[in-house]
């Protein structure tokens, strides 16, 4: 996969994000919290990227405020994968009820809007990122439910299957040797793009100011404050805009690139079960 | 030759004599440009009203291109690289994309295999019909639907007005081929290409198909081209017969004469095929003279 | 045509049958779409109901903070929550509320007491002025630039598109407000940088003060539905019903309108159905960047202030309206294009 240029760019803009995350605070040349006498000034030898109100270094606070972003995105799916993946695959197998029961419930949390939802239940339950998290989370799970049901319901009514089943394999081993394999791409490919969502949302939430308790820095956050000050440093907001979103598109080129890559190499499989599948799943949900 | 009423109907002899000929296509070739490969290597045969021409051939053999040429309508990266089609006396190489659109449906029409698949799925199949209608003719709504209806109960579906507000998805194959000739013939055109149009429906509702073209043809002169890798189809209905492999055509002649007197091991391989299958109750009968 | 009813005679008689048939059958299948998009929100209103109520006794919040503050005795509490009904057991709550909201009664604010219906209507007039008016930019622009892609597959035009719809699609709603706010506000000074103006006051500055915000919500959607509709009419070109059609000798333009775009536009229009619970969504950031007293603030404000009656009422009325959008979406993708509802 590492092959297609797109895919290595991606990684590498992930991969830089996710070493700010763990090593920002260490990198960080000033104490982030730490204010100064020198409020909103520009951008310096000594302040990379100038101050805030609070005479704090930017650069400093952006860089330990990458660990809240990338933690809080990852929790979101994780959280999604586990309890959208495992349902999916289940719905296949298990009894008539639950299929019925996982689609509903599936259906009716994509209805739901994910960021009031979460916003809500940070209000009411404490003001953590981790409870909005897995608020958005359980919302987001849909995503992978679908998909993991739509990867496995091919792959268990094919006829190499069967004939694996006719050979007395047990369902365990039949899950565990095709069905992993079949699930796995799609389900990365709505990993990567979740955890670009994750990022959206979590900056979201901290630019109004809920999950984390100023003055903790975030990228959200230096937003919301610079939002303020506009008229006295109109270029503030350029630094974490880009970083936002130089990290969804490299989380939504990962994804593509996934895609692109499992296609190719599965296309002859898929293909021919792929007329089958739909009308598979078509009927399955019921439409 | 019946004639139903006083309005348009073709009173032309069914092999027509001194007509001029309403599909002339002269030694055509065909070029796969991206791979540089012939495909159509000098297909020549002349339509006059009331006259069926058959193209044989198996998959490959070029049989499909040059209908697609005749209607304007080559794949991407397929060229004519020689020869010429003249529809109606004009050479479609200097026709306008605008000019196309007029001459389709109008003069030269077609059909094809899997008939479900080039209806739209979304639109009731008698508003389709009626859309030609509507649109080459010129025709109010409420007179182009009565049309539509008309044509309906001349491709011999029964219950018309119940077909009409079908859906493609409704219908059986043997009903989709016909609602597509109904919506080929809506405006009148002089040639009807049929394209394996029978290729993927049953036995029996492939003699009905092939029927209702002779019986298009003898009511209106029609001018068929009908291609098949069936000679079974083509001895039915064509009056002349020609064999493509590879691009070229191995046999060209009246459809009794190859039939009878094959002069290509390819075309002797082909009846031999045919044969198994009871061609034979073609070969005897009295039809195949040329004369209905 | 060379064939007349002469030959071929059907009756008229049954026109007038198969119109009512015809008809019958057309608000068959849109009443069993209703229906369905009805029952399945039945459980989900009921359920999502259940748990943001019991949020409240987990939470352990009560009015008494909210008005009291952080000293307040116990037996000033126990009063305040006594007067709110708040000691009574928990079914007993459940259903008193469920009641009023099925009567289209919220219940009033912990924090000033007011009633949660009236002020959420109140912000709903805003929010929904900017929700339609970024729908209606996501549906006009989406389609434009996804249609001008398709028709122009391969050439530049389809890769500047393209990119652009990449680009867009990265960036979060309130990123954009605040850009938005940057250049045109700040910067150019042709929009006003936040606040609200109802229309009746004046449809210009109505327009002046919702555009930015409405622009910011509809990025995304703009991004989404370009590239469905690309799609969806690249592979909808790509059919033998295009094919036949063209055939027929039917003209490019009318093929386009009538046939291509009633089935390639299928997708585009299912995923405008999943875009409106972001949207509303998004109101949330972009009222908060652009100043509007709207339904998302007014979900922000209550959640700040732990004034859980009021979340709980903007929660309903986030699902009601999530459902009643989709229904008609629903509804609207069963008449146009009745083939992407079997699943084709």
């Amino acid at each position: 996969m590492l092959r297609l240029r797109s895919a290595r760019v991606a990684v590498g803009i992930l991969v830089l994000i996710a070493l700010l995350a763990a090593l920002g605070s260490v990198l960080a040349p000033q104490d982030p919290l730490a204010g100064g006498a020198d409020t909103l000034a520009g951008v310096s030898g000594r302040h990379w990227l100038g101050t805030d109100y609070l005479g704090r270094d930017v650069f400093s606070r952006l860089l330990a405020g990458s660990r809240v972003s990338v933690l809080g995105s990852v929790e979101v799916a994780l959280i999604a994968l586990v309890l959208g993946t495992i349902p999916g695959v289940l719905s296949v197998y298990l009894s008539r009820v639950f299929e019925w029961l996982t689609l509903r419930l599936a259906d009716t949390l994509v209805a739901l809007p994910f960021l009031i939802f979460a916003v809500s239940v940070t209000a009411l339950l404490g003001n953590g990122i981790t409870q909005a998290m897995f608020t958005v989370g359980v919302l987001v799970s849909p995503l992978f439910y679908r998909v993991a049901r739509a990867a496995t319901l091919p792959v268990a009514r094919s006829q190499y299957v069967e004939a694996a089943m006719i050979s007395g394999a047990s369902t365990g081993w039949i899950v565990r040797r095709h069905v992993w394999a079949k699930v796995l791409p799609p389900v990365a490919v709505a990993l990567a793009h979740t955890i670009g969502v994750g990022f959206i949302v979590v900056s979201s939430l901290t630019f109004l100011g809920i999950g984390v308790q100023p003055p903790a820095p975030t990228w959200g956050g230096l937003l919301a404050s610079d939002l303020g000050y506009l008229d006295f440093q109109p270029y503030a907001p350029i630094a974490p805009v880009l970083l936002i979103v130089a990290t969804v598109w490299g989380c939504n080129l990962l994804a593509d690139a996934i895609r692109d890559v499992s296609g190719q190499e599965g296309r002859a499989l898929l293909n021919s079960g792929r007329a089958r599948a739909n009308r598979v799943l078509a009927e399955g949900e019921g439409r | 030759m019946t004639t139903v009423s006083e309005t348009a109907v073709r009173t032309t002899p069914v092999t027509g004599a001194a007509s001029e000929a309403v599909l002339a296509v002269r030694d055509l070739r065909i070029r796969d440009e991206v791979n540089d490969r012939m495909i159509v290597r000098g297909v020549s045969f002349e339509l006059t009203p009331g006259k069926v021409v058959g193209i044989v051939g198996e998959s490959g053999s070029g049989k499909t291109l040059t209908c697609r040429a005749a209607l304007g309508i080559l794949p991407a990266h397929f060229a004519v690289s020689g020869g010429s089609i003249e529809i109606t006396g004009r050479d479609i190489a200097a026709l306008t994309p605008a000019q196309w659109v007029g001459l389709r449906g109008g003069t030269v029409s077609a059909v094809f295999q899997d008939p479900a698949s080039y209806l739209n799925p979304s639109i009731r199949v008698g508003a389709q019909i009626a859309e030609v209608i509507l649109v080459k003719l010129g025709l109010g709504r409420r007179a182009a639907r009565h049309r539509a209806l008309e044509l309906l109960a001349a491709v011999h579906l029964r219950q018309p007005a119940l077909v009409y507000d079908q859906y493609p998805f409704e219908l059986s194959g043997g009903m989709l081929q016909r609602v597509l000739i109904a919506a080929a013939i809506a405006a009148d055109p002089k040639v009807l290409i049929a394209d394996e149009a029978t290729t993927a429906l049953d036995v029996t509702v492939q003699a009905e198909i092939l029927d209702l073209l002779a019986d298009l043809r003898e009511r209106t002169g029609l001018a068929l081209v009908v291609v098949s890798h069936d000679l079974a189809v083509v001895a039915q209905l064509c009056d002349e017969v020609l064999v493509m492999h590879a691009g070229e055509v191995v046999e060209h002649g009246p459809t009794a004469r190859v039939l009878y007197e094959p002069r290509h091991d390819y075309t002797r391989l082909l009846i031999a095929g045919h044969e198994e299958y009871g061609l034979e109750r073609f070969l005897d009968s009295p039809e195949v003279d040329g004369v209905r | 045509m060379a064939v007349t009813v002469a030959d071929h005679p059907f009756t008229y008689v049954r026109r007038a049958g198969v119109a009512t048939a015809r008809a019958r059958r057309v608000a068959g299948r849109t009443a069993a779409i209703a229906a369905r998009s009805v029952a399945i929100f039945v459980p989900v209103f009921v359920v999502a109901t259940f748990v943001t109520f019991s949020l409240r006794a987990l939470s352990g919040l009560s009015p008494a903070r909210i008005q009291l503050g952080e000293d307040a005795t116990p037996a000033a509490i126990h009063n305040i929550e006594h007067e709110w009904g708040l000691d009574r057991p928990f079914l007993a709550q459940y259903w008193t509320w469920l009641d009023g909201v099925l009567h289209g009664r919220l219940g009033d604010s912990w924090a000033n007491g007011a009633s949660i219906s009236e002020l959420i209507r109140d912000g709903l007039a805003i929010s929904l002025s900017v929700a339609g008016l970024a729908l209606l930019i996501g549906v006009v622009l989406g389609f434009g630039l996804g249609t001008l892609a398709a028709l122009r597959h391969t050439t530049w035009i389809d890769r500047g598109i393209t990119g652009f719809t990449t680009v867009i699609s990265v960036m979060p709603p309130f990123v954009v407000g605040i850009l938005l706010v940057e250049v045109f506000a700040v910067g150019l000074r042709w929009f006003p940088s936040g606040g609200y103006v109802p229309a009746a006051a004046g449809v210009g500055p109505w327009l002046a003060h919702i555009t930015l915000p409405a622009l910011a919500l509809s990025f995304d959607t703009v991004s989404d539905v370009a590239r469905q509709l690309r799609a969806g009419l690249i592979a909808a070109y790509r059919e033998n019903y295009v094919t036949g059609a063209v055939v027929r000798g039917l003209s490019p333009r009318r093929i386009f309108f009538r046939h291509v775009l009633r089935n390639g536009a299928g997708p585009a229009l299912t995923v405008l159905g999943l875009r409106f619970p972001v949207l509303i969504g998004g109101s949330v950031v972009t009222e908060w960047v652009f100043g509007l007293q709207g339904f998302g603030r007014f979900a922000n404000d209550s959640a700040q202030r732990g004034d859980v009656p009021a979340v709980q009422g903007v929660l309903v009325v986030s699902i009601v309206l999530v459902v009643a959008f989709n229904l008609i979406v629903n509804v609207v993708l069963g008449r146009v294009a009745p083939a992407s509802q079997r699943g084709v």
